[in-house]
């Protein structure tokens, strides 16, 4: 059972499989949802699975470096000032529009 | 005397500084200089390089002697381009009799209109920016002059024919005025072309030869600091042979005959004589100025400067002969005809200049007394011109009008022009011993000499008409009695406008007293043998001339009328300017126009417009097609994102799988 | 031992990952996705674990579960009536996003499954830690990341102060009509 669970064991290819799998997710969540939050979480999810492609590579490709976990690093802190910039507009639409509903929010079509 | 003239050489470049200088302080600061001091500032500085020109050519004369041809020295320089070793430019002054001569023409006639003006212009609402263009003026014609290459004279060519053109179009709100700036600049623009296409030919053979001559000559052209383009050595006697070697003289004839035609646009020669007569639009002071003592001699100045390279070719002397010849005789025809006193002077102005032109023709290196006898009556005639202007000035100011039947008896009205209206006349008519007779008898002898029997009876019909026309305006301005109420209320002109006049009306007397051609020669050796008929048959025309218009116009009844009438179809042609206007306005208008510039109109309009506006059509039509597809969903848009990217990058996978 | 411990993590957490993905991105009500999500989250982390980066599963359990979840979660009550949290696309939606969704995650399975990736050994390696990290972020040599992480500082001083801004109580501002 451990050998044959140690034959198994993940490669890069299944990594990336899921980590694809979850940033299609993502991505359906953006593409369906309608809430601004539920986008936003979303895209998180989106982000999370980009993020997690660098450890993934880090590991992988060059383990003896650190530079993916770096890059990750970074992307997790760009993410993080993203979520609350993002958030405070959706607190500011809500207080003027009392809506969160993206479909609604097209002002800038015209 | 060596001190001086090295201190006076050195300091050179002022005589142009001074005139720019004026420019820029009255064109930048007239707002703070108030009227009266940019207009005594512009003159003083004009005034000023107008004094250190004549120490300059006082001390030339002085230092080098005079009775030879005087040494060419380029007294200051300044690179100013340099496309490679050889090929290289610099601004500079020359200084050689040539240029000392027109170079205290310039600034003296210069310095006497400023003065005229400063009278003449008071109370005018672009005061100051007349000065400044007047100062502009005054620094590219001295900056022409003292070019010591073709470059440096084509720039300030330019610049002269810029500075006429704000001038001419100084009453900028009257349409005629606006209309005769753009001729007078359109019409000597098209001559430039040939002047530049003149230096192009001339600079690239001349710079295909530099070299190989320089060689020969172990290196004289080099040591000398000679550029292509340099008058001194493109007028070298090596150069000089070799163009006339250059495929049988072809070249040479060619390049010649592009340089005259630039000459001739700015001397208005026949053809293109057209600008100038309509140039009379701008202030009488500019008339006098420009369009009559300095910038329309710049043509006869630039023939004056090739003389040498000229000389080699006899079939381009031959055309600047025929071409001065015809223009002198019809100019002078013309002017017998015209009631306006400034178009009196401007046809008149035409034929003298044919005069100057005439005479460069009729000499070669055999014969080379035109030469002298061309510059010494742009000389005397710059004074007596200028002086006859300005007497038109004070005359329209007076009567404010410029047609000559309006005036009469204005001799008792204003003695003082009247006086120095009369020397200027018998100056241009040729009676000793003003200076016009002096300068127009060596031309004279020049073309009998020269075995120009023909040019030679032209010259003496022109002189004739000359006093003839002269005379007419004479009699009808000044003697026959007041044909109108202004005339009868005349009064004499402020004492601004008498003291230039009286400066040139002494010039006009004496500069045909110097023994010019100890000053400015050609260098050529030549012999003069005296032919005391010349003189007398110059002298006997203009008597004529003046005893036939005293007939005809100081009588009770005008007898010129029934004259005209007898004339016919003749008078009316000569009346109508030989109806070369016309000519050229049927040429412009039906033919390059119509045949031309509207079918290119139509071209742009209908084809070059109408692809425009499909494009532009088409681009409509996709954005309203597209628009449906701008929900303002930002969903839809990444959703068209991603299929966009995915798109692409499986593409460029595919492409660039390792199968 | 380890090498098959990991494989057993990797399939139970990945499953656990997607399946809560699936509920961050299905379910209807908004505070359910939030906490849906701080679990794929954590799954991440134990990912991260699994690659043998202790020191980054730290730090996304740390931003992520106790940062950003957190907010969110506050935010989901701010604006919370019940109304809003309701959250149902219509079917066509659910079609056109799952197709969208397809449309990436297949070219990308199909691209992995043939392409040649490097077979590199599974054995359990631990990843360079804070320490290498710490040297990497400060180092202003040549393989350094010193000016980045000053703009990163930059960059999250200015979300700071612009969300602090955008989110104020513009009380002065009329209230547009909805």
């Amino acid at each position: 059972m451990i050998d044959w669970l140690a034959a198994h064991a993940p490669t890069l290819k299944h990594w990336l499989i899921l980590s694809s799998a979850l940033f299609a997710i993502g991505l359906y969540g953006v593409l369906a949802r309608k809430n601004a939050i539920s986008v936003l979480m979303s895209i998180e999810i989106m982000l999370n699975s980009a993020v997690f492609n660098l450890i993934v590579f880090n590991r992988y490709i060059a383990p003896k470096g650190a530079d993916g976990q770096v890059f990750a690093l970074f992307v997790i802190a760009v993410a993080a000032a993203e979520v609350v910039v993002g958030l405070a507009i959706f607190v500011t639409l809500f207080n003027r529009r009392k809506t969160l509903d993206v479909t609604q929010v097209a002002a800038m079509k015209d | 005397m060596e001190e001086n003239w090295k201190c006076l050489s050195e300091l050179s470049w002022l005589i142009p500084g001074l005139p720019l200088l004026g420019f820029v302080l009255v064109g930048l600061g007239r707002r703070w200089l108030g009227e009266k001091l940019s207009g005594w500032l512009a003159t003083l500085l004009v005034g000023g390089a107008a004094g250190l020109a004549v120490a300059t050519a006082w001390t030339y004369f002085g230092y080098f002697g005079i009775g030879g041809k005087g040494p060419t020295v380029v007294a200051w320089s300044l690179p100013w381009v340099s496309y490679q070793e050889l090929l290289k430019v610099s601004v500079g002054v020359l200084i050689d009799p040539l240029s000392l001569m027109l170079m205290v023409v310039v600034t003296g006639v210069s310095t006497l209109v400023h003065l005229y003006s400063l009278g003449y212009m008071a109370g005018d609402s672009g005061f100051s920016r007349y000065f400044a263009f007047l100062n502009l003026f005054t620094f590219s014609m001295l900056g022409l002059v003292i070019a010591p290459n073709l470059l440096q004279m084509f720039v300030f060519w330019e610049l002269v024919g810029a500075s006429s053109f704000f001038l001419i179009g100084f009453y900028y709100t009257k349409p005629s005025a606006v209309a005769a700036s753009k001729k007078a600049f359109i019409v000597t623009r098209f001559a430039d072309l040939g002047f530049l296409l003149g230096i192009l030919l001339l600079a690239y053979y001349g710079f295909l030869m530099f070299q190989d001559l320089d060689s020969l000559q172990s290196g004289a052209y080099t040591s000398a600091g000679l550029q292509v383009l340099d008058f001194e050595y493109l007028t070298s006697l090596a150069v000089v042979n070799r163009f006339m070697e250059l495929q049988g003289g072809t070249v040479l004839t060619v390049a010649l005959v592009l340089l005259f035609m630039g000459a001739a646009g700015k001397s208005a020669m026949f053809p293109l004589h057209i600008w100038l007569p309509d140039a009379m639009e701008g202030p009488t002071p500019v008339s006098a100025l420009i369009h009559a003592a300095t910038m329309v001699v710049a043509g006869v100045y630039l023939v004056a400067r090739l003389f040498p390279l000229f000389a080699g070719s006899p079939s381009a002397l031959e055309l600047v002969m025929v071409v001065g010849a015809f223009t002198s005789l019809f100019a002078a025809s013309i002017a017998c005809t015209q009631d306006d006193i400034k178009r009196i002077l401007a046809f008149s102005t035409l034929s003298q200049l044919g005069y100057m032109m005439l005479a460069l023709g009729v000499a070669s290196p055999a014969f080379p007394l035109g030469f002298t006898a061309s510059t010494f009556h742009l000389f005397t005639h710059a004074f007596f011109k200028a002086l006859l202007f300005l007497g038109a000035g004070s005359v329209i100011h007076a009567v404010h009008s410029n047609n000559i039947w309006d005036m009469g008896g204005l001799a008792k009205k204003m003695p003082f022009t009247h006086a120095f209206f009369l020397i200027a006349t018998l100056a241009i008519a040729g009676i000793p011993p003003f200076a016009g007779f002096y300068s127009k008898d060596e031309i004279l002898l020049a073309a009998l000499t020269s075995g120009h029997t023909w040019v030679f009876g032209i010259g003496l019909l022109v002189a004739g008409l000359t006093a003839f026309y002269m005379f007419r305006l004479y009699w009808v301005t000044f003697i026959r009695p007041p044909s109108s109420k202004a005339a009868e209320h005349a009064h004499e002109s402020p004492w601004l406008m008498i003291v230039p006049m009286n400066v040139l009306a002494i010039l006009s007397v004496v500069a045909g007293w110097v023994h010019f051609d100890d000053y400015v020669n050609s260098g050529f050796q030549y012999m003069v043998d005296h032919d005391s008929r010349v003189p007398l048959l110059a002298s006997g025309a203009a008597v004529i001339g003046i005893g036939w218009s005293a007939v005809l116009y100081l009588g009770q009844k005008v007898k010129a009328t029934a004259v005209a009438r007898a004339a016919g179809a003749l008078y009316r042609l000569i009346k109508r300017k030989f109806y070369v206007d016309e000519i050229y306005q049927f040429v412009t208008h039906q033919v390059i126009f119509r045949f031309i510039a509207s079918p290119v109109a139509w071209f742009d309009r209908q084809v070059v417009d109408g692809l425009m506006n499909l494009s532009a059509a088409a681009t409509r039509a996709m954005g309203v097609g597209l628009r449906t597809l701008q929900t303002g969903q930002i969903q839809t848009y990444s959703l068209w994102f991603i299929m966009g990217g995915m798109l692409v990058i499986f593409s460029i996978w595919i492409t660039f799988y390792p199968y | 031992m380890a090498v098959a411990m990991s494989t057993v993590f990797f399939y139970l957490l990945g499953a656990l990952a997607l399946f809560f993905a699936t509920i961050v991105v299905g379910s209807k009500r908004i505070f359910r996705g939030a906490v849906a999500l701080m679990a794929v989250l954590a799954a991440t982390a134990g990912f991260y674990f699994l690659l043998g980066a202790e020191f980054l599963a730290g730090i996304q359990l740390l931003v992520y579960v106790g940062g950003v979840v957190v907010l969110i979660v506050f935010v989901v009550m701010l604006t919370g009536s019940l109304g809003l949290m309701e959250d149902t696309p219509s079917f066509g939606r659910q079609v056109v996003a799952g197709l969208g969704a397809l449309n990436f995650f297949l070219p990308v399975f199909g691209v992995l499954q043939f392409s040649a990736l490097p077979e590199i050994s599974h054995e359990a390696v631990a990843l360079p830690g804070a320490d290498v990290i710490g040297e990497l972020l400060l180092n202003f040599g040549k393989s350094g990341y010193v000016m980045a992480f000053e703009l990163i500082s930059v960059l999250l001083l200015v979300a700071l102060i612009g969300g602090l801004v955008i989110a104020r109580k513009g009380g002065q501002r009329r209230e547009e009509p909805t």
